[in-house]
């Protein structure tokens, strides 16, 4: 056996922490990926990022466990004791049901895959005047991390990218199912008005608005009525709390607002008008009562329509949804437009991921056996193959600790990787094996003069893509950059001694 | 391993049958050596008459169509949806043609069976527009899970398609530079970076031959290729300038023999993505494809274009 060399010595350590960064888990579960602040289980102590091994005693595998099980908790709508033990403790707390929890399966491994791969919607948003500083553009993608959280989605990311000559982009990238309602929530500014004549009373935000009812008893959606039409009219309704000086707003411009004689003294003779973003949501009267009143309570209403009552009843859920959300979050400063939207099928990645493993494995096959036909040394070609091995692993390695999300183009820049990694080592050994007089040291010198070449030329070329396209094929370049990079210093140097061992022998 | 002894006796007075053998193919070598000589200025034609042809069928492609590629709808504006289906396109392609103008629509099928997987509908037309549409030849919903749906603003396609120039520009500068630092002197960078620019000539001019529409993602594959490619240019240059012991044809075929393995393995390794794998994302398959064909014209502007001038070169300054 070969002594082994210090790069030798490196590879191996290296390969060792790409496994570690990827931690591969065999383990089974859900983890909890959202938990709403105020309930019950989050008093307990449960937190984002538990894996729940059990609940009641029954033993949660998969999310179609965790479905079953929790399905039975709205049979009944009371109080119950429930015990979760997750990896981290046991906990135990009284709840209706688990409706506070979000949860998804357990990643295999700390690879992220790319929306193509994994499914999803990717939204891309441009503001519509000019450009944006940094500090904006840094305000836009929290408040539209805001927005998208209190909606209620969680695996998502939100960043703000520049172009080469300089314009700003959102992206906004949504991991699983895509929401129906992603188009709006990114690009609406949702600029909330409530006004009585031309008088604002208050507008959407924590500024005026100190909460909004989201839970059965404050807010809620009717029955659908027949507009006669064939379409279906359902309405919805929902509590907010005013702020104080909001509440007194209210108080001093409705003190000045005769009765309505027409509806013999019941209303004020202006309405609440509520305006989302110059569209008008609905129009309520104000009663009598309320004249010069500091309320602090408000309730919204506004409806949504369908083709059937089931259809106009989910529509104005999803209405009351997106106002929620709009009017706890307040509005985006700056006119937006969407330039780009993609949805992608969940199950149409995950056909495209298996192919490209189908391919990967292939590729990999086809080399081993024309390198084996080439040089007929079996040493030879399983130090390629190892080498090959090794740059996939150690990419792949980092890439999951630098957390990026492989797509399509980023694969196709590992296998690119790889390729000119092959490339190099052809290089290596024909160098080494070339019939000049020079010493083996002087010929593998000259052959890595060709490979530093080739390394330096494809990252220069690939180097502009991190900026070009809004960065949307940043993934492409980054891949394949950081596999030649691990080859020229990792991988390579390593390789470089099994051949010169392998030809000292 | 057991070697042969020299003096073996083997017939024909002290030299063995394989030593005459190798005598006649050295000869054979020779003869091709000297032929080699002779025409590889002629073997210049080839690749630089190739060259003119694709550049000519460049600009009558840009008279035509204003612009050097055909674009698909991440670059000019417009949406793509992927359907898992089966369906008769023929049909579907008229049905959305009567109320959209501009709709291409493409199967991707199962090589091996032949049996059609997706549909890909790909049109200038707002997701609002097409949805409908297509939703009502098929006769049911497009969901999140039957579909992915694909929209690109025109302003974006036009500012992407801009970008992504610019950047295959910049690429090609700072690989020049490269080379030029690489092997700092004039006309072998000159022939390197010639080859490289001949390569993405050759192939813009088969992709625009097959009427491939390109994508974001099919440009990128451009900036790879330039990267890529010039790794046997590199090998080629270097071996010749640097190896001096050899004559001058055997640093050349020397090299052509790693070079050509290196290439054949790429081409091979691109290969499987179109006969064997389906079900590849087409941003996928269209960065294989174009290095695919890049790749071949390769062989063609190393061995042939670069190889030459090289020659030439080295014959001339006596290295």
């Amino acid at each position: 056996m070969a002594k082994m060399t210090l790069r030798i010595w490196i590879l191996i350590i290296s390969l060792f922490l790409a496994l570690l960064m990827i931690s591969p888990t065999f383990k089974n579960g859900v983890v909890i990926k959202n938990i709403d602040k105020d309930s019950n289980a989050f008093q307990s102590g449960l937190g984002q990022g538990m894996l729940i091994k059990e609940i009641n005693s029954i033993k949660i595998n998969s999310l179609e466990d965790y479905s079953l099980v929790t399905s039975e908790f709205y049979k009944d709508n009371k109080e119950k004791r429930i015990s979760i033990i997750t990896d981290k403790d046991s906990f135990i707390f009284l709840d209706y049901n688990l409706s506070s929890i979000v949860v998804g399966n357990l990643p295999k491994s700390n690879i992220k895959t790319g929306l193509d791969l994994s499914g999803g919607a990717r939204a891309l948003v441009r503001p519509v005047n000019g450009t944006l500083s940094d500090d904006q553009m840094s305000d836009l993608v929290d408040l539209t991390n805001q927005r998208l959280n209190v909606f209620g989605l969680t695996d998502l990311t939100v960043k703000s990218s520049k172009d080469l000559s300089g314009n700003n982009f959102l992206l906004v990238e949504v991991a699983g199912a895509s929401p129906q309602d992603l188009k709006e929530l990114v690009s609406k500014q949702g600029n909330f008005q409530a006004k009585i004549g031309n008088n604002t009373v208050f507008i959407g935000g924590e500024k005026d608005i100190t909460h909004v009812f989201r839970d059965a008893s404050q807010s809620a959606v009717y029955t659908a009525e027949s507009l006669g039409d064939g379409t279906y009219l359902s309405r919805f309704t929902f509590t907010i709390t005013l702020s104080a000086q909001a509440a007194q707003r209210h108080a001093d411009i409705t003190n000045v607002i005769p009765l309505d004689p027409t509806s013999g003294g019941q209303y004020l003779s202006e309405n609440l008008t509520l305006v989302l973003d110059g569209q008008i949501v609905d129009e309520l009267r104000i009663s009598s009562g309320l004249k010069g009143q500091v309320t602090t309570q408000i309730s919204i209403q506004g409806s949504g329509t369908g083709t059937t009552p089931d259809l106009a009843m989910s529509d104005a859920r999803a209405q009351m949804h997106k106002l929620q959300t709009l009017l706890l979050t307040g509005s985006i400063p700056y006119q937006l437009e969407i330039v780009k939207l993609d949805t992608i099928s969940p199950s149409l990645g995950k056909q495209f991921t298996k192919s490209l493993i189908t391919l990967g494995l292939t590729v990999f096959l086809i080399i081993s056996i024309i390198l084996f036909i080439k040089y007929r040394k079996i040493k030879i070609t399983l130090a390629v193959i190892l080498t090959m091995f090794s740059e996939a692993l150690i990419t792949l390695g980092l890439a999951a600790l630098l957390r990026w999300n492989l797509d399509a183009a980023s694969i196709a820049g590992i296998i690119a990787g790889i390729g000119t990694g092959i490339n190099d080592q052809i290089i290596i050994i024909d160098g080494s094996r070339s019939k000049d007089n020079s010493g083996i040291k002087e010929k593998i010198k000259n052959a890595l003069f060709i490979v530093f070449g080739a390394f330096f030329t494809i990252v220069a070329a690939m180097l502009p893509l991190f900026w070009a396209g809004a960065g949307l094929l940043r993934g492409f370049a980054f891949t394949t950059i950081i596999g030649v990079t691990v080859g020229i210093l990792i991988t390579r140097p390593a390789f470089a001694d099994m051949i010169r061992k392998i030809g000292e022998q | 391993m057991v070697r042969t002894s020299d003096f073996q006796s083997d017939g024909r007075g002290s030299i063995p049958l394989w030593r005459i053998n190798k005598m006649e193919q050295h000869t054979n070598q020779e003869n091709k050596k000297h032929w080699y000589d002779k025409n590889y200025k002629i073997l210049l034609f080839i690749p630089v008459t190739l060259l003119i042809f694709s550049l000519i069928y460049l600009s009558s492609f840009y008279s035509q169509n204003n612009d050097f590629i055909y674009k698909d709808s991440s670059l000019s504006g417009g949406t793509t949806i992927t359907l898992r289906a089966e369906l008769d396109i023929v049909a579907l392609e008229n049905h959305i043609k009567q109320s959209v103008e501009n709709v291409n629509i493409r199967t991707i099928s199962d090589i091996s069976t032949g049996k059609q997987i997706a549909v890909l509908i790909d049109s200038s037309a707002e997701p609002d527009v097409l949805k409908p549409l297509v939703e009502s030849f098929i006769g049911y919903e497009l969901t999140t899970e039957n579909s992915s749906i694909e929209f690109s603003g025109p302003s974006l396609g036009a500012n992407f398609y801009k970008q992504l120039i610019i950047a295959v520009i910049i690429s090609f500068v700072l690989m020049s530079l490269v080379i030029f630092f690489l092997f700092k002197t004039f006309i072998p960078s000159i022939a390197v970076i010639f080859a490289a620019f001949s390569n993405i000539v050759m192939t813009l001019a088969v992709v625009d031959f097959f009427g491939i529409r390109l994508s974001a993602a099919g440009i990128a594959a451009f900036l790879m290729l330039i990267g890529y490619s010039v790794d046997t240019d590199i090998l080629l240059t270097s071996r010749v300038l640097r190896r001096r012991g050899e004559s001058i044809n055997s640093r050349i075929s020397g090299a052509f023999k790693t070079g050509i393995f290196m290439t054949s393995t790429g081409l091979l390794a691109v290969i499987p993505a179109f006969l064997i794998v389906t079900g590849l994302p087409e941003s996928f398959r269209q960065i294989f494809l174009i290095l695919g064909i890049g790749l071949s014209a390769d062989i063609i502007n190393t061995w042939l274009t670069n190889a030459s001038i090289i020659k030439w070169y080295a014959e001339y300054k006596k290295l």
